[in-house]
């Protein structure tokens, strides 16, 4: 899947800011140092001349590579401050009057994530949210630290326990995005993967009312069988 | 009574003959021997934590391997990186700190050399420690072992402990070696070896040594509570008790950052002494370069937060981290202009130790770059806790302890054996490693960035684009092993069968070339006069003027230039 999520595109601006101003860095000490390895070969009784540097060439290399830093430090807040503000609810959204966001309280166990609705409906592995909606998790873990990471609707965040952890993205196209834990959560760790489905507003109302009837459902029958004496 | 012989001979009675070798190593507190054990020592574990990377690639070669049961990965995980971290980049550094800053300062020996030889022995201890777990159950809670996955709740064998024993041991031993070194450097300078003219090695075993004594008692701290956690019932990591998880995260990266620090200012002290002598120049400018290896200790050590932007840590904290990172480009863009200015004009011999060290700027400065992105916050988000963060971190610390290193060992083998490492092993071990680096590592950084591969885990998924990048990769890593191994067997021959190579064997600057190869138990004769940043240049025209005066050697006298 292409990244959809308008925070998705801010943090990829900004990567490619940081590949660029990488590899004007890379280039100048890497092509410099191959270019004077080159160039100055020792030839037979040749004694160089012993030229050192002054201070004032160490000042301006230094403001250079300084004011070089500060520019990347204000790229950086700026877009890092524009991916946390880009998920508003868009047009089609399940709020369209942007009110408060759609609330999620994520929880990591090991090896699964558990994601609980409002209006109590839950679902393992699988989170269903609606398209073109802020959607807010709250990350919270029952044991060790995992990593929550769907790469191309939003930004990693750590459950840990004893601490909640927020994570705030706006998927922009319906479909299904898939992701992967990762923090180092023990033997099963690599096969921790989770599932986003982006669907329709409607679509996500039917899935929690299907999802409320079915723990219903089940519940009954638990209820049933310790009734007949049976332990489920 | 016989009258007394003509010719009286001198008796000495009760003198114990001269000791076995290992005898003497083991009992020595000779800061060459102990340099020697620990160089020795990290040059070993960088063969089984080559071999270890080379096991968890193979595992890694096929989408859903089963070669090794996710345990067993994670151990052998757990075992690489502190092997890697605390068995070879840090003793190694230590080590030739050890060994030459000593030297080049014109001392005659350590200040403390009982503490440093403790230290010595703790980290063969911790050693001892970590691949002894092997007869009972090797740690298995990763790089880094985070609680509570390393609490007693989630891994209840001795295996964490085991990690926590060994890493405590080491760094102890580590601490113990950098408060003799900080004593010598500060008490037995020779005579006019004033800090301004102190070489920049020895400056970056000064900066090096604060450096450890700082962080690594931070991390003994945290190895600390970590044990009374796991072994008395300590809560100072329990989330749900009052502790907090998120400590040993701040406690534990500012030693992880501040050992990259060191790493790297090892590396750069090093190659700041290998290019001058090799371009047959002075540094450009030697303030501007120890002003940034303290820089870099320091802004780099503060900038431990880097590691945690996906924690919960407020944004604040984020930004401060940022700063710092940031504020990295100056220092080490500082460095690596006076270098290339060192070369520039010069005339360039193009020897070992010089392409090992340019290959340690050029794989540092790539995981420099890369590490550039994972700092930038929103980018950090994206990037850290993928493969990208690997290759980041595997190109500025093999560029830094393993080319860095290599570029070391063939620089000062000469004197520590008096023999010089075989060139042409070296030139084909240097290219070989060069390849492996990046057809190992370049994948990776793709396999993250692309396709969001995340670290540490035992195995990928199959249809996920990642199949090409983890495979070529796996081929990488045994050509790296490859290179690895020849510089490794080529010390081990050159040990005996190197050319001679005298005592002054590049034409450096600095007073460790003024002493024998290898150098006397006592170092010097005589302690060198020193007049300038360049002491041994200037014995070297002493010598020329005295010679040319017909006067006899000037190494029976006090040189004086």
């Amino acid at each position: 899947m292409a990244p959809h999520s308008p925070a998705i595109d801010q943090i990829d601006t900004l990567l490619w800011i940081g590949f660029v101003a990488g590899a004007i860095l890379a280039i100048a000490v890497i092509g410099g140092l191959l270019y004077a390895l080159g160039r100055y070969r020792a030839e037979r009784g040749a004694e160089p001349r012993q030229v050192t540097g002054g201070r004032r060439i160490q000042l301006r290399v230094g403001g250079a590579l300084g004011i070089f830093a500060a520019i990347l430090l204000v790229l950086s807040i700026v877009y890092t401050d524009k991916a946390r503000e880009a998920p508003l609810t868009g047009a089609a959204g399940l709020q369209a009057s942007g009110s408060e966001p759609l609330t999620i309280e994520t929880t990591g166990q090991q090896w699964l994530w558990r994601y609980e609705y409002p209006n109590e409906a839950f679902s393992y592995y699988k989170l269903v949210v609606p398209v073109d909606t802020e959607v807010r998790l709250k990350l919270v873990s029952t044991d060790v630290v995992h990593t929550w990471d769907v790469p191309d609707l939003a930004a990693k965040a750590d459950a840990v326990p004893g601490k909640t952890n927020e994570l705030v993205f706006r998927a922009d196209e319906e479909g299904t995005y898939s992701g992967q834990a990762a923090t180092l959560s023990g033997q099963a760790y690599a096969a921790m993967r989770t599932e986003v489905d982006v669907v329709s507003p409607a679509e996500y109302e039917a899935f929690i009312e299907g999802q409320k009837d079915e723990i219903q459902a089940a519940q009954d029958r638990v209820v049933k069988l310790i009734e007949n004496g049976e332990t489920p | 009574m016989s009258a007394p012989a003509k010719n009286p001979e001198v008796v000495i009675d009760g003198f114990s003959p001269r000791r076995a070798r290992w005898v003497q190593l083991a009992t020595s507190a000779d800061h060459k021997d102990l340099g020697r054990i620990l160089i020795t020592g990290a040059l070993g574990f960088l063969f089984l934590a080559a071999v270890e990377l080379l096991l968890m690639r193979l595992q890694l070669a096929v989408p859903e391997n089963t070669f090794m049961p996710p345990v067993t990965f994670n151990r052998v995980l757990s075992l690489y990186g502190a092997t890697a971290i605390f068995l070879f980049a840090i003793p190694l550094a230590l080590g030739f700190f050890y060994y030459v800053a000593p030297l080049q300062i014109g001392a005659r020996g350590t200040a403390l050399p009982r503490l440093g030889q403790l230290g010595t022995w703790l980290f063969v201890g911790g050693a001892t420690v970590l691949y002894t777990t092997f007869l009972f159950t090797p740690p298995e809670a990763g790089v880094n072992p985070l609680p509570p996955l390393s609490g007693l709740a989630f891994i209840e064998n001795n295996g964490v402990d085991a990690w926590l024993a060994a890493t405590g041991l080491a760094t102890l031993g580590f601490v113990l070696i950098a408060v003799d070194l900080v004593a010598t450097m500060r008490r037995l300078r020779a005579p006019g070896m004033a800090w301004r003219r102190l070489p920049v090695f020895s400056w970056a075993a000064a900066i090096s040594s604060w450096l450890t004594i700082a962080v690594g008692s931070v991390m003994l701290a945290a190895i600390t509570m970590l044990l009374i956690d796991r072994n008395f019932e300590g809560i100072f990591f329990a989330g749900d008790a009052g502790g907090s998880p998120l400590l040993w995260q701040h406690l534990s990266w500012i030693f992880y950052t501040g050992a990259y620090m060191l790493v790297l200012v090892f590396a750069l002290g090093a190659i700041a002494e290998i290019v001058p002598a090799l371009a047959r120049k002075p540094l450009f400018n030697r303030g501007a370069v120890i002003g940034s290896l303290v820089a870099i200790a320091v802004l780099g050590t503060l900038a431990w937060m880097q590691n945690m932007y996906t924690a919960p840590i407020g944004l604040g904290w984020m930004y401060f981290a940022m700063i710092m990172s940031l504020a990295l480009i100056v220092p080490f863009g500082l460095v690596f202009f006076n270098l290339i200015a060192t070369l520039a004009g010069g005339t360039v011999r193009m020897r070992a130790p010089l392409l090992f060290a340019a290959g340690a700027v050029v794989a540092i400065v790539i995981g420099l770059v890369a590490e550039l992105s994972h700092s930038m916050v929103a980018a950090g988000w994206r990037l850290q806790h993928t493969t990208d963060s690997t290759a980041a971190t595997h190109f500025a610390l093999v560029g830094g302890a393993v080319f860095g290193g290599f570029a070391a060992l063939h620089w000062w083998f000469p004197k520590m054996t008096g023999r010089t490492m075989g060139e042409t092993l070296a030139r084909f071990s240097f290219w070989t490693m060069v390849a492996g680096t990046l057809v190992t590592f370049v994948p990776l950084f793709l396999a993250g960035t692309e396709k969001d591969q995340v670290v540490d885990a035992y195995k990928f998924f199959a249809g996920n684009g990642l199949d090409a990048y983890n495979l070529i990769a796996t081929i990488g890593a045994f050509v790296l092993f490859a290179g690895i191994v020849m510089t490794l067997v080529n010390a081990i021959l050159s040990r005996e069968g190197g050319a001679p190579a005298g005592h002054d064997a590049w034409g450096g600057d600095s007073l460790e070339w003024f002493a024998l190869s290898p150098p006397e138990p006592h170092n010097f004769d005589v302690p060198p006069d020193v007049r300038s940043a360049r002491p041994m240049r200037d014995i070297r025209a002493a010598i020329a003027r005295r010679s040319a005066r017909g006067e006899r050697s000037a190494r029976e006298h006090q040189p004086v230039a």
